[in-house]
């Protein structure tokens, strides 16, 4: 049974990149349900964090878990950056202006990134050796990942819950016009809510390299936007916890699919996962646009 | 009052464009830049600019018009040269009516935010559909010229990727602009422009608001279709899919619809003007840059001229006479 | 019989907006419809033009069930609105948007038949000087102005206005009461129009009228005889009745 024995080992990775995935995907939504603003340059946020575990792992050999807070950091003085200059001028735009603004932000930016870093893929390995399972082997890199990711979550979760800051951002989510009412200022929330949204998304950046060990470019963003707005829409769009759960799912999709899509002879079953992708998010969007997972 | 005048002065541009291009030698290949940039502008404008949604996926349409007229011409060329080239714009316009039905029958019931959604997966989607199942040749794509030359002769492969294939871009560009006037001036432009404006609102107006958007969004989608199937597939005579969803198509395409002004008639004109002339001097100055500076000029004509050259002019001309020819 | 509700009701969340209200429209009546702020006229309106679908009940026009239908095929139907806030439609001038009205409306007009109508209509509300103007640049009252003007464009057979005539001082006041009066003579258009506190106006206006109250309807019956009624009066918590 060498098949179902690959099925289980893929959806075992599928779950553990899904953590990832969906770590990835909560800066997203949490844009998405403050600001109303949909991130189309989600994936060159992502390419940052990931440039940024590269260099610092070849240039000073620190390890990618040393590098999250500095990417955190870095990505949330980038979100205040562009929020100052671009998002701010765009809260009451016509959603067809933060759309192409955003779009312009993140096409820069990969495009500055090309000029800086060059146009080749580069990668580096983190060697701390893996663990054997009866019918795979999993590195511990991904495990540090996947408990990362988890953990981060949480903490973000305890944020939201527990302080006075996180507590107002939810506010703003749940009722924005409340909100205001309350005497809660909604501009210092935007921004604190953008820049801890790509802060969250370049962090997210640095663990997925722990699943690329060659990938890593100016351009290898794209592909990550599509997948975190598939999850996105898989978990409601306006909710970071649904985004989570649904980071699960989409891994699980992904993987299985790329399994079975390994049976089909003649076919080329990792560029097909991201046609099912797609057809993932068409599909959520016919049936149930609000979300799987509840949502809005 | 219907008004068809500033018609006049898009088909006068197109006339002296052609005869500049016809007569001062070097300037075909400049003009067919020019005006094939004037026609993806005109053919986004169609929907992005009468209805303020977002087409990410823009590029995918001109990408399976070439498709379509590159299996024409490739797999069914023993139907004989006039068949197959029809064929070939047959099938250019079906696929794209087919992706634009599917992608808009699902998304178009939804807000903006989640049709910007869909249509970003769409290029991704059909690129690694056609690569992943190693459909229509697959990652290799569709080379022409020798089965162009076995098929038809070298003499007519190059009338075909020369002077067919430009008359045909032109004859698109123009029937898209024509097609855009039509538009502006008919019940269907009046409710596009209340959409936009106001959904909800145009709703209880009487308008029957996922209808008009979904035939905005066909016909864009076709005209694509044809551009890619003209400009790219007889033209260069092969279709690969890494340069046929290009993503950079999809930019220059907005940036040439916001700069000239969205949802105005002239807008892609002068939009197409402005961009393929930078373009090609920025090509020239700072080669391999153009996209790093097209973003932050997007950003800047979105923050500080949102109505784009034509719409500005548009509104200072209300009342003069002026008015008549600009729109 | 133009238009009935039975029994319908809309939650949001927890709170009743509408509930359970039955309602009866003759063609060509002139009905009047109060009740304090957020007593649910403005969502009995949204649930009459199909902005929101009822969460019980039904409602019929011209004996046809209406319940579920979408908006733009009830105006097909001869339904047509203002809004308390307007919203014309911006970057379009006063012109298009009274033209756009023509078109989808029960008129269903072509565009030069449209735009003809629309110069008809502005010159009837009195603001045919702004027809080339942007209509996000009109003043409050201007707006909506263009928004009966809209409306009117639409040929329809019943028209809702919410709160049409606050804000309007005295003279545009009976302006528009007068102008109303005569096109629902020419056109045998019904007239539903809902108000806050322009007790005066409605006196003038309607020929009977329903009080809502926290989303039911509180009595209704003939305009002077319930506005003089103990119980509206209670409503309104004491506030001075200008009944005239
Ligand atoms: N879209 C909505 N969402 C939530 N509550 C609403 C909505 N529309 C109206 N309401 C509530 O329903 C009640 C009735 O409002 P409305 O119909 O506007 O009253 P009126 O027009 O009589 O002032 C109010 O309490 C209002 O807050
Ligand atoms: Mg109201």
């Amino acid at each position: 049974m060498a098949f179902v024995e690959q099925l289980i080992a893929n959806l075992l990775y599928g779950a553990i990149l899904g953590a990832v995935y969906g770590l990835a995907t909560m800066g997203l939504s949490l844009i998405f349900g403050v600001l109303r603003i949909v991130n189309v340059g989600h994936g060159a946020f992502i390419m940052i964090g990931a440039f940024t575990a590269y260099w610092m792992f070849t240039l000073y050999g620190i390890s990618p878990v040393l590098s999250l807070p500095l990417a955190m950091a870095a990505g949330m003085i980038i979100g205040v950056a562009v929020y100052l200059v671009v998002v701010k001028r765009l809260v009451d735009a016509p959603e067809l202006a933060t759309l192409l603004a955003m779009f312009a932000i993140g096409i820069f930016i990969e495009e500055a990134a090309k000029q800086i870093w060059g146009a080749n893929y580069v990668g580096y390995s983190w060697e701390i050796g893996s663990i054997s399972l009866p019918f795979t082997e999993i590195p511990y890199t991904k495990l540090v990942a996947f408990i990362s990711s988890i953990l981060i979550a949480a903490a973000v979760y305890v944020w939201f819950r527990k302080t006075k800051l996180g507590k107002a951002v939810r506010a703003v989510v749940e009722d924005r016009e409340g909100a205001l009412t309350c005497g809660i200022d909604v501009n210092k929330i935007y921004a604190l809510s953008f820049s801890l949204g790509i802060g969250l998304t370049v962090l997210s950046g640095v663990l997925v390299t722990l699943f690329t060990p060659v990938g890593i470019n100016a351009y290898m963003g794209g592909e990550y936007t599509l997948k975190a707005f598939v999850i996105a829409v898989l978990g409601g769009l306006a909710s970071p916890w649904g985004a989570f759960y649904a980071g699960f799912i989409f891994g699980l999709i992904e993987n299985g699919s790329y399994t079975l899509l390994g049976l089909i002879p003649g076919v080329e079953p990792f560029g097909l996962t991201r046609f099912v992708s797609f057809v993932v998010l068409m599909l959520v969007l016919l049936l149930k646009p609000t979300g799987l997972l509840g949502g809005e | 009052m219907k008004s068809y005048s500033p018609l006049i002065t898009l088909l006068l541009a197109y006339l002296i464009m052609i005869a500049i291009g016809q007569s001062i030698p070097g300037m075909w290949q400049p003009v067919m830049l020019v005006i094939f940039y004037i026609a993806i502008g005109q053919a986004l404008n169609v929907f992005l600019g009468m209805t303020g949604y977002v087409n990410f996926g823009y590029v995918a349409l001109l990408g399976v018009g070439a498709y379509g007229m590159g299996v024409a011409l490739g797999y069914y060329n023993e139907l004989g040269l006039i068949p197959t080239l029809i064929l070939g714009f047959i099938l250019a316009a079906i696929l794209a009516l087919l992706v634009s039905a599917i992608v808009g029958g699902i998304a178009l019931r939804l807000r903006g935010a989640y049709f910007a959604i869909a249509t970003i997966g769409v290029n991704e989607g059909i690129k690694y559909l056609i690569m992943g199942a190693k459909i229509w040749g697959g990652s290799e794509g569709i080379v022409l010229s020798g089965i162009l030359r076995k098929s038809f002769g070298a003499e007519t492969m190059r009338f075909l990727s020369t002077t067919f294939a430009d008359a045909g871009v032109i004859v698109v560009a123009i029937a898209t602009g024509v097609v855009t006037a039509y538009i502006l001036n008919s019940r269907l432009g009046y409710a596009l422009i209340a959409l936009r404006e106001d959904e909800e609102a145009a709703k209880v107006m009487g308008i029957n608001v996922t209808k008009y958007k979904q035939i905005a969004f066909m016909i864009s989608c076709v005209l694509a279709g044809l551009i890619g199937a003209t400009a790219w597939t007889l033209k260069l005579t092969y279709v690969f899919p890494q340069d046929v969803f290009a993503i950079n198509y999809t930019v220059e395409a907005i940036v040439i619809v916001m700069l000239g002004g969205a949802g105005t008639l002239l807008g892609p004109l002068v939009g197409g003007l402005i961009y393929a002339l930078l373009k090609y001097y920025l090509a020239i100055a700072f080669p391999g840059l153009q996209l790093l500076i097209l973003a932050p000029l997007l950003i800047v004509v979105i923050l500080l001229f949102p109505e784009g050259v034509v719409g500005y002019i548009a509104k200072k001309a209300r009342g003069t006479r002026l008015e008549n020819f600009v729109r | 019989m133009l238009l009935k509700l039975e029994g319908v009701t809309k939650r949001f969340g927890g709170l009743v907006a509408v509930n359970s209200v039955d309602l009866e429209v003759e063609e060509g009546e002139k009905l009047g419809v109060v009740g304090p702020n957020g007593s649910g006229k403005t969502t009995l309106y949204n649930l009459i033009s199909g902005v929101y679908m009822p969460d019980e009940g039904r409602i019929f026009f011209e004996g046809k069930e209406i319940t579920n239908l979408p908006p733009y095929d009830r105006t097909k139907l001869g339904i047509a609105r203002t809004f308390q806030i307007p919203r014309p439609f911006g970057s379009a001038t006063v012109r298009e948007n009274v033209a756009i009205g023509a078109m989808f409306g029960m008129a269903n007009a072509g565009v030069d038949e449209a735009l003809e109508m629309a110069d008809d209509m502005l010159k009837l509300v009195g603001i045919y000087d702004l027809k080339d103007k942007e209509a996000k640049l009109l003043t409050p009252l201007e707006k909506k102005l263009m928004e009966l003007a809209r409306a009117l464009a639409m040929k329809p057979k019943l028209l809702l206005l919410d709160e049409l005539l606050a804000g309007m001082n005295p003279a545009n006041i009976n302006e528009i009461l007068e102008l109303l009066d005569r096109v629902k003579k020419e056109e045998n258009i019904a007239v539903i129009a809902m108000v806050e506190h322009l007790m005066h106006a409605i006196t003038k206006f309607a020929e009977r009228v329903v009080v809502m109250h926290q989303g039911m309807k509180l009595i209704e019956g003939p305009t002077m005889e319930v506005l003089n009624d103990p119980k509206v009066i209670e409503v309104y918590l004491g506030e001075k009745l200008n009944v005239g």
